[in-house]
């Protein structure tokens, strides 16, 4: 024996289930209205009460948290009906469909995106709306989330420095890409006093001869940092890091006098192996053995 | 002389005096499923209109119905003249139409193909036409196939499902695929005749040895290859090298010849080489990577290779520039000059500029966090551009598990203007997570298996529980449990954790994991006759991949501890007692298998040592008179482990895999003997099955039955249940993949295994082993892993274990990868 609503469900009479659809949806049972709107889109197909059917199938949809449908819907309902009364609150539930499936940010963006540029496209068709700051602050939020990924995305190559050191340059790097490519990050003071720690760890763990280059372009971004923060938090912190690179660059010269201290022994040696060999033929010596790598 | 003329009631119509009349009406007679007024249309023969009789419109009428090939007969009669007009019935006989071509005398594969040729056919008109477009199309694809001699007799029949249509039926006798007699070869010089028909790699002529191999001819595969043919001479030097003519032409029923008048040219050889625009690397360097030398014998093949590459190891000019940042080199081999048998070559390089890495994303990583991958991402920001980090990281981001490998694309995007490049990395996630559920019938109980492998566990989230769909994923750590029972008789309970990147610096690895199980005869504990062991056990593990002496070394750390706790159990060195374990083990190992479920190339070694502390040289404990309680609480060994996997493709997709393995278990004091637990188990699949308990290691060998490989004159009782100390196994594998995947990956293979175990190392012989070979499959789904069955059979009969210890089937599920 059929329930009342299977029957109904394959019964022809569209107003009575029309009827019941509503009513299923003031009753919050969305997934029995879902069947009977999904039925019932088709038929009303080109009549007059397909308007509202398509709306509170698209809330539907909203409500059963299928956001992937519910904007779809949502979109066709402002697309088809651009005039209704129901137009703007469909275009914006569209948009915020969007905002809601926006992933957490260390995952792939493409919804936040989207979901972008469906609220700027409400904000730019009812600017005056009621709803209008709303989505400019879900826009808000959504570009936080990019920052926060740029952020966090940068900031990695600085955390696995200790894996690889090109990983320092790298974080550098990804650094000024981030404030370049959000001028107004919210991360911009923390992210210039990292910037002066992986360079200063780049330099500190690159090979002698590099290191004194790298070390003074360390120096350059706390310059830098001073200027454009005068009174920062991270201020102390970043005075360390200078003097940490002060000491480096104190033992990266004295080493570099070792260095050529060694090189200067080894030229007499060479001069003298020279006299002896003008005198006496002796084997030719192997004087390439000094390249130091880089 | 009489006038020709016609009388048709009673008016006589002459053909020197037509008259004018006009047209009363037309019927239409005869027609079945064509629509008359149609047909009067286009007869022109329409009422009211004027028409001169006799006279050229109705001969006109009937030429175009006939035009229409709808009819077999169509007749114009004048039916009546009533005063100035005339009336004509026009008869047809209609044709039946076509609805399908019923193929028969062939194969069902040669079926399906005909007829997709012949689709366009149906709701035609079965005439003379298409029996002959029909037998065409059907005697070209025959043809090609190598019947030259096909015959086909039509009939037709009604179709019963469709009003005037009927069937046509073809019977076609293909007769006997033709074989090639002789090809002969003339207008050659340099070339030998027989070395051509080497080059022609099908069809083979006729040869009284030739018994494997078809030696069948098709004309497809003819015209395919003596292309291919062409292209060899022109590689060896030939650049002129034409075919002039060829013809096929029968020789007898059976067998063709072929003639095929080539002309050879002369030979070609490499002039000077010239290199153009090249600022960053020397000609002197080029020349080296070229390899070709003024003289060499001309070939574009050799050049092209040596200029592009073709391999992923480079070694080739292109491959250099591209791993040093030219991303957007380019280079062009322009034939200068052409003199006598000499070809100068100027190599015209485009070099650009030096590409920098900047901007690395990720795209499609909609459950796994973007740290996870970029950290394993080679190419890093700051760096030159290198195609073969970008290479070698594609098969980085596969290893994780989680990524379809074939899906992972990389899409460098220089921006010429700063010279940087920015390279975005899209994957597409796979299922990871493994599950094993079965339900078995052993030792007269039911046995139940649950088993749960998360591969991108996440478990910072594991309070969070927004994260969870289903449970919280995206950190690429493992997570594995799993436990079988069959109530009081065997119980096992195991939990794995581990961390790819513990701590977030560094690729070090941390793991942890645990394990309780337990074996008993079932009977309550405080039973006289109860007979249990249990096992608890714990293992921490650090392991970290090396850069040193190449970045696929791995080494890795691990402590564990046992406890073993027997009661009154047969099998081991003592009955009653509590024994410890306490070890540590060090492993060293290289990955470089290029896939992990079916590798193509690439190897496995991995070299483990593993410990315990000498407590017998620490403490006092006289062993000799000792109790056993005393002499096995904590148990001491050394044990030494040796696998080593070699993959080879060999032709085409099929891989050959050779394995060797090796253990030994040694004792620090002879007075203690050799340790009872973490000896080798031989034979059958190697899984964890009912009988399974941790304190030994199960190795597989097809062909012979769960550890039923057991020393020479070893007491079975004692040797099948603990192990042995000392093991060996050589496996050799043809492998060739049948359905390669993104849902699952399925294989065949055919093995030869040689195995075998001692009990002292004095009887050790690498050499005299228990042989076995057979053939299997295996299949990888997403889900459940890995699936294998084996058929194998085992050479020598194991003295004292049942049926020689022989066991024909084997199955597999989830085996460990590479495992021991």
């Amino acid at each position: 024996c059929k329930s009342r609503f299977e029957k109904l469900k394959a019964s022809n009479d569209v107003a009575k289930k029309y009827q019941e659809a509503l009513r299923l949806y003031n009753k919050r049972d969305y997934s029995k209205a879902l069947v009977l709107f999904e039925d019932l889109s088709q038929k009303y197909r080109g009549r007059a009460e397909a308007e509202d059917l398509n709306y509170y199938y698209a809330y539907t949809l909203y409500r059963l948290s299928d956001f992937t449908t519910a904007r779809y819907q949502f979109k066709s309902f402002a697309d088809t009906y651009p005039a209704s009364k129901n137009a703007e609150e469909a275009r914006y539930m569209g948009a915020y469909c969007y905002y809601l499936e926006s992933p957490s940010f260390s995952l792939d963006q493409e919804n936040t995106y989207k979901a972008i540029d469906a609220l700027q496209l409400f904000i730019n068709l009812y600017p005056s709306s009621d709803r209008a700051a709303a989505a400019g602050k879900y826009i808000t939020d959504l570009r936080g989330k990019l920052e926060d990924k740029a952020f966090e995305n940068a900031k990695m190559y600085l955390t696995t420095g200790p894996s690889n050191v090109d990983n320092y340059r790298a974080a550098v790097i990804a650094l000024k890409n981030a404030q370049r490519d959000y001028p107004d990050i919210k991360y911009a003071e923390e992210m210039d006093f990292l910037m002066i720690r992986a360079q200063y760890l780049y330099a500190k763990n690159s090979y002698v001869i590099r290191q004194e280059d790298r070390y003074n372009e360390a120096l350059a971004l706390y310059n830098e940092f001073t200027e454009n923060h005068p009174d920062s938090k991270f201020a102390k912190d970043a005075k360390q890091v200078k003097t940490d690179v002060e000491t480096g660059m104190v033992a990266t010269k004295q080493e570099l006098a070792l260095y050529a201290a060694d090189q200067e022994k080894y030229k007499q040696m060479l001069i003298k192996t020279k006299k002896v060999k003008d005198t006496v033929s002796t084997k030719p010596t192997n004087a390439d053995n000094t390249d130091i790598k880089n | 002389p009489v006038t020709p003329s016609l009388k048709v009631g009673g008016l006589d119509l002459d053909y020197f005096s037509p008259k004018e009349y006009i047209i009363g009406g037309t019927t239409v007679t005869g027609t079945q499923y064509l629509d008359k007024d149609v047909l009067i249309t286009l007869s022109k023969l329409t009422k009211g209109d004027k028409i001169v009789l006799p006279g050229e419109a109705t001969s006109d009428a009937i030429k175009t119905l006939w035009a229409q090939g709808l009819f077999d007969d169509v007749q114009i009669n004048i039916e009546k003249f009533v005063q100035d007009s005339v009336y004509f019935e026009i008869e047809v006989v209609e044709r039946p139409r076509l609805s399908s071509i019923d193929l028969k005398g062939i194969s069902k594969s040669q079926r399906t193909a005909i007829q997709e040729k012949l689709n366009d056919k149906t709701g035609k008109i079965v005439n003379d036409n298409l029996y002959n477009t029909t037998s065409a199309i059907v005697k070209k694809y025959m043809l090609d196939k190598g019947y030259f001699f096909t015959k086909i007799a039509y009939s037709t029949r009604k179709d019963p499902n469709a009003e005037n249509s009927v069937v046509l039926e073809a019977n076609i006798d293909k007769g006997s695929r033709v074989k090639v007699q002789r090809i002969n070869i003339t207008g050659n010089k340099d070339f030998k005749a027989a070395k051509l028909r080497k080059f022609l790699k099908s069809p083979k002529q006729f040869a009284w040895w030739r018994f494997w191999g078809s030696g069948k001819f098709s004309k497809e595969k003819y015209e395919e290859n003596k292309v291919k043919m062409m292209a060899k001479l022109q590689e060896k030097g030939y650049r002129d090298a034409t075919l002039l003519k060829d013809s096929i032409y029968q020789y007898n029923k059976k067998k063709v010849n072929i003639n095929m008048d080539i002309y050879e040219g002369k030979k070609y050889y490499f002039g000077n080489i010239s290199w153009a625009g090249n600022a960053i690397y020397p000609d002197s360097i080029l020349k080296k990577v070229l390899t070709i030398e003024k003289g060499d014998v001309f070939s574009e093949e050799r050049l092209n290779k040596k200029l592009n590459g073709g391999g992923e190891n480079g070694g080739d000019i292109n491959s250099m520039y591209t791993d040093n940042g030219y991303l957007t080199f380019n280079i062009d081999p322009v034939q200068t000059k052409i003199y006598g048998d000499t070809v100068d070559v100027e190599m015209r390089m485009y070099e650009g500029p030096q590409y920098v890495n900047n901007r690395i994303t990720l795209k499609g990583n909609t459950i796994t966090n973007d740290k996870v991958v970029l950290r394993e991402i080679r190419t890093k920001p700051g760096q030159k551009f290198n195609k073969s980090d970008l290479i070698r990281t594609i098969r980085e981001i596969g290893q994780l598990g989680n990524f379809d490998e074939s899906k992972t694309v990389p899409t460098p995007r220089p921006n010429p203007a700063d010279g940087t490049v920015d390279i975005e990395y899209a994957v597409e996630e796979k299922p990871s997570d493994q599950i094993e559920l079965s339900g078995g019938f052993g030792g007269g109980r039911i046995i139940g298996t649950l088993g749960l492998t998360f591969n991108n566990f996440s478990l910072r989230n594991l309070f969070n529980l927004k994260a969870y769909k289903p449970l919280p994923k995206g950190d690429g750590q493992k997570l594995s449990l799993r436990g079988q029972t069959n109530g009081k008789y065997y119980q096992s309970y195991s939990f794995s954790f581990s961390q790819p990147w513990f701590g977030g610096e560094k690729p070090v690895s941390f793991g942890v994991s645990a394990f309780t199980s337990l074996q008993s005869n079932g009977l309550n504990s405080d039973d006289g006759r109860l007979q249990k062991i249990r096992l608890n056990g714990v293992t921490v593990s650090l392991g970290r991949r090396l850069n040193w002496p190449d970045n696929y070394f791995q080494l890795s750390h691990a402590v564990s501890i046992q406890q073993y706790i027997l009661n009154n159990y047969d099998g081991y060195l003592f009955r009653n007692g509590t024994s410890y374990n306490i070890n540590l083990s060090q492993e060293i190992s290289r990955d470089s298998r290029d896939s992990p479920i079916f590798p193509k190339s690439g190897s496995f070694i991995r070299f483990t040592i593993q410990a315990t502390p000498p407590y017998s040289l620490l403490n006092k404990t006289n062993y000799a008179t000792a109790s056993d309680r005393e002499k096995y609480r904590f148990t001491e060994y050394h044990k030494w482990k040796f696998d080593s996997q070699w993959y080879q493709r060999i032709a085409g997709n099929l891989v050959v895999k050779a394995q060797a393995q090796f253990g030994f278990l040694g004792q620090y004091n002879k007075a203690v003997g050799q340790s009872a637990f973490e000896r080798f188990k031989l034979g059958g699949d190697g899984m964890q099955g009912f009988d399974f308990l941790q304190g030994s290691e199960l190795i597989a060998m097809r062909g012979y039955a769960n550890n039923a490989v057991i020393p020479n004159g070893a007491d079975p009782r004692i040797a099948q249940q603990s192990g042995s100390p000392i093991y060996t196994k050589y496996v050799l594998e043809l492998r060739y993949p049948v359905i390669s995947s993104q849902q699952a990956t399925a294989f065949v293979l055919a093995f030869a295994e040689g195995g075998n175990t001692w009990n002292k190392f004095g009887d050790f012989n690498p050499f005299n082993v228990r042989r076995s070979a057979g053939i299997g499959a295996r299949i990888f789904l997403p889900i459940f892993g890995l699936l294998g069955i084996d058929y194998g059979h085992g050479f020598d009969t194991i003295p004292g274990v049942s049926e020689g210890g022989k066991q024909n089937f084997t199955f597999s599920i989830a085996q460990q990868l590479g495992g021991f």
